[in-house]
């Protein structure tokens, strides 16, 4: 079994977009699970900062990855800083001082510490996902799930043959719900989860029926015939991807070594 | 999953040439009655185009998953008798030995797409054979180009329109290398652009001439001049009949015809004209011959047959004033204008992504059209709440499962009486009478997905028209469904028109349109092209080529008849001289 490597593609890849995917989940997965259970404001925000640099400086960013980058997770900070100032136990931060008051209660600075800890955590492991999120593209992982984790290629081209169907089943719902409307199914917010009920039966008739028939395509073109298959495009574990990851891991010991969160 | 020798297989020996060869074949799926198909032999040797026929329920589509041994490895059902693939017993061979014999295209483009490019998809099929890359690499640039599809090769095939992305699964077909390649309803879910496209592709393959072709095909219009020999099963799924085209189409037409097997229209439209007396000696299959024929047979003198009556024009139930609508931010439709009389059956056509849908689910107030724009028995559509519009128009979507709400029959009819808060008894009895009228009566109890497909296309019509509507709405009730369901459908449509309901209704089939409408409705980049009385609007091909649609095939053989004048304005089989037919 010959491969050529990436040959054919319509554009060269550079950076992290060059990497093995499983290396990009592999590198920052270690930090990510840390910052779970860090508290400080520092370590989130130092993860943060070096997750945008590598995926500023290491790859060429589409509309919608700048778009998550500086429209989502900069809203999603405020959001869960906020609220989780405002739900915070008062109790707990009774000893700072007011910075807002709203009616009875009042939101303190410990309260609002807390919230934007949590918030640049949420964040910041948000942004060491996207490393690999916004630099991989599905195939690509599959076959690096086939090729180096040995995951059965049934498995792998199926599920990637499902996802296809997500787009297929958001249009099928869109059309459901305006026909239950145009019937008169309950309206109100109460009964949404009745009207969400009868959406299923229809959504998982047309589910079926459609899986079956995609089945029947790939059975078809001896989908699964052999043990394995031809792979056109290899996706190889060059020497780059474990010097990425050591790189990687250095630094997040490097970071929690400086800024000592625990 | 059993395969045991026919008795009789014994006696007629397996043609060893031959790709395909079938022997007494009777299919059982796991909860049928009986088998379908249940008695079939004939053999396909190379390059041959052959033609699968019969009536709906014959069990052609369930011969063709036989052919390539998807029934019964990967559909259970028992099959008796004997399928040889290239000399290979299908029940014992693998799907791999299988695959590279025959290839396979079915009904629905979307549902035979893996990959997210065209060149993706095209090697998917070889990769699972594991041939070399280079080899790969070779056969799914061959099959593209054969397509037309290489210069495309790395888009998406979510890009290509439905004819392309059915040539996109025929050479998906041709990639795996198969001598043989069985279509099964190939252009069932296509406008007439696309049907056009699949053909023309497959005019090639043939062209080729080192491929065998079966087809399973209802629109026989434009199959023929494809197809050299035509397999004919009936209503029980025996084979009747095996032959060339020009005896079993020609020769046997009528008897066909009394089975229920669809024919070509220009075939149908001679039928009559030889019962009324026109004297052919060789049955058309092709507008081009009827045509012919007639043109060399002696002038009647016959009366110019009526045109059509004009129906008298009730008053404005609809009207459309300066509709602009958007989807999303696209704009879709630009100024729209248009009436619609009480009583009037109006077809609506033009290409895919034209607007139609978006027009008729704006009038139904599917859509909210702006303010003032639409008007339905005098109501503003924006205006009026959902209950209030359901007494005045119905609207039917493609899937009738889309539209069903309750857990029975008796509920889903129920349910837009009770939403007018009648009494229980009056829901009952109104309720009741519509059941019995669209032959559901004994369906009440069960729940609306276990219907046939037809009965529940015939409940979600009544649905539609429970509220008391006067004005009813389909959006391609045909689509994808076989001519006998289709047909049964167009009867029903028939008969409410009859009893004064009026019916707007989007297509594809122009048959359809010129043998039930009585106007069309051309949509064009979201703006009407043409407006009028179906024969009107066909009598200019120019408007209907850049409109993405068909003349009707009698249109095509009658118009501007020479030597028979009386047949020129006909459009309608009904409307022929010739009894019953």
């Amino acid at each position: 079994m010959t491969a050529v490597v990436a040959a054919d593609r319509p554009e060269a890849r550079r950076g992290l977009t060059a990497l093995n995917p499983l290396a990009k989940i592999a590198g920052p997965a270690p930090a990510m699970l840390a910052l779970v259970f860090v508290r400080d404001l520092s370590t989130p925000l130092v993860f943060l900062c070096l997750a945008y640099a590598a995926l500023l400086l290491g790859a060429r960013l589409t509309r919608r990855g700048l778009g998550i980058l500086f429209g989502v997770i900069p809203v999603a900070i405020v959001v869960v800083t906020a609220g989780f100032a405002l739900w915070v136990d008062p109790a707990r931060v009774a000893d700072t001082s007011e910075v807002v008051r709203l009616g009875d209660g009042a939101v303190t600075q410990g309260a609002l510490e807390i919230g934007l800890a949590t918030g640049l955590r949420l964040a910041a492991i948000m942004a060491l996902a996207f490393i690999g999120g916004l630099t991989t593209e599905g195939p690509d992982l599959v076959r690096s799930l086939v090729q180096q984790l040995r995951v059965p290629y049934r498995i792998g081209y199926a599920a990637l043959a499902a996802i296809r169907f997500v787009p297929r089943f958001g249009h099928e719902l869109a059309v459901i719900r305006q026909a239950h409307r145009v019937r008169g199914a309950r309206g109100g917010v109460w009964s949404a989860p009745a009207r969400a009920v009868g959406y299923v039966v229809p959504l998982l008739a047309g589910a079926i029926r459609h899986a079956e028939r995609v089945a029947l395509a790939m059975d078809a073109r001896a989908f699964g015939a052999y043990p394995d298959r031809t792979e056109r495009h290899r996706v190889p574990w060059r020497r780059r991807d474990t010097v990425f990851i050591g790189a990687f891991w250095a630094v997040s010991i490097a970071v929690f070594a400086v800024v000592r969160p625990f | 999953m059993t395969t045991r020798p026919h008795p009789v297989a014994a006696s007629a020996a397996a043609d060893t040439d031959a790709l395909l060869s079938l022997r007494d074949v009777a299919i059982t799926h796991l909860d049928a009655p009986g088998a379908t198909p249940s008695a079939v032999s004939f053999d396909v040797r190379p390059g041959e185009a052959v033609l699968v026929l019969g009536p709906s329920g014959s069990g052609k589509s369930t011969l063709a998953l036989a052919l390539n041994g998807l029934v019964p490895h990967s559909v259970p059902a028992t099959v008796e008798g004997t399928v040889r693939v290239a000399g290979q017993d299908a029940a014992t061979a693998t799907i791999a030995q299988l695959a590279v014999t025959v290839g396979m295209v079915f009904q629905d483009p979307d549902a035979q797409l893996i990959t997210g490019t065209l060149l993706d998809e095209v090697c998917f099929g070889p990769e699972n054979l594991r041939l070399p890359v280079d080899v790969v690499l070779t056969r799914a640039e061959a099959a593209l180009r054969c397509m037309g599809l290489w210069e495309k090769r790395h888009e998406s095939p979510d890009v290509l329109s439905g004819g392309g992305r059915q040539r996109l699964a025929i050479a998906c077909a041709l990639a795996m290398g198969s001598p043989v390649l069985v279509l099964d309803e190939p252009t069932a879910n296509l406008d007439p652009r696309g049907v056009d496209d699949v053909y023309v592709a497959l005019r090639e393959v043939v062209a080729e001439g080192d491929r065998a072709l079966v087809l399973v095909e209802h629109n026989l219009d434009a199959a023929m001049g494809l197809v050299e020999r035509v397999v004919v099963l009936d209503g029980d799924g025996c084979l009747v009949a095996d032959g060339p085209v020009d005896d079993v189409l020609r020769g046997r037409a009528a008897d066909l015809h009394a089975l229920g097997v669809w024919l070509p229209t220009a075939t149908l439209a001679a039928l009559r004209l030889r019962d009324a007396g026109y004297p052919f000696t060789r049955l058309p299959l092709t507008p081009a011959e009827l045509r012919e024929a007639l043109e060399g047979m002696p002038a009647r003198g016959a009366a110019s047959l009526p045109r059509p009556r004009e129906r008298d024009r009730g008053d404005a139930l609809v009207s459309v004033e300066g509709l602009r609508l958007s989807r999303g931010r696209t704009p879709v439709l630009h100024g729209i204008d248009l009436e619609v009389a009480a009583g009037e059956f109006v077809a609506v056509a033009g290409a895919n992504g034209a607007g139609k849908t978006t027009l008729v689910q704006a009038i139904a107030g599917v859509l909210r059209p702006p303010r003032g724009t639409v008007r339905i028995d005098g109501l503003d559509v924006r205006r009026t709440d959902a209950r209030t519009l359901s007494r005045h128009v119905g609207f039917v979507f493609q899937n009738p499962e889309h539209q069903f709400i309750a857990t029975t029959v008796f509920d889903e009819i129920a349910h837009g009486l009770r939403a007018q808060r009648l009494g229980d008894g009056e829901v009952r009895r109104r309720a009741g009478e519509l059941l019995a009228r669209f032959g559901l009566a004994d369906k009440a109890g069960i729940h609306p997905f276990l219907l046939s497909g037809g009965q529940k296309r015939r409940l979600s019509v009544g649905t539609a028209l429970v509220g008391g509507a006067r004005l009813l709405v389909l959006d391609e009730p045909t689509f994808g469904q076989d001519r006998a369901r289709a047909e049964e459908l167009l009867t029903l449509l028939d008969d409410l028109r009859e009893d004064g309901t009026t019916i707007i209704v989007v297509t594809h089939d122009m048959q359809v349109v010129a043998e039930h409408a009585d106007r069309l409705i051309v949509v064009d980049e979201g703006r009407i092209a043409a407006d009028g009385l179906v024969a009107d609007v066909f009598s200019d091909p120019a408007l209907i080529a850049r409109a993405g649609l068909r003349t009707p095939p009698l249109r095509e053989a009658f118009a501007g008849l020479r030597r028979h004048p009386e047949l020129a304005t006909v459009a309608r089989l009904r409307d022929l001289p010739g009894g019953t037919r």
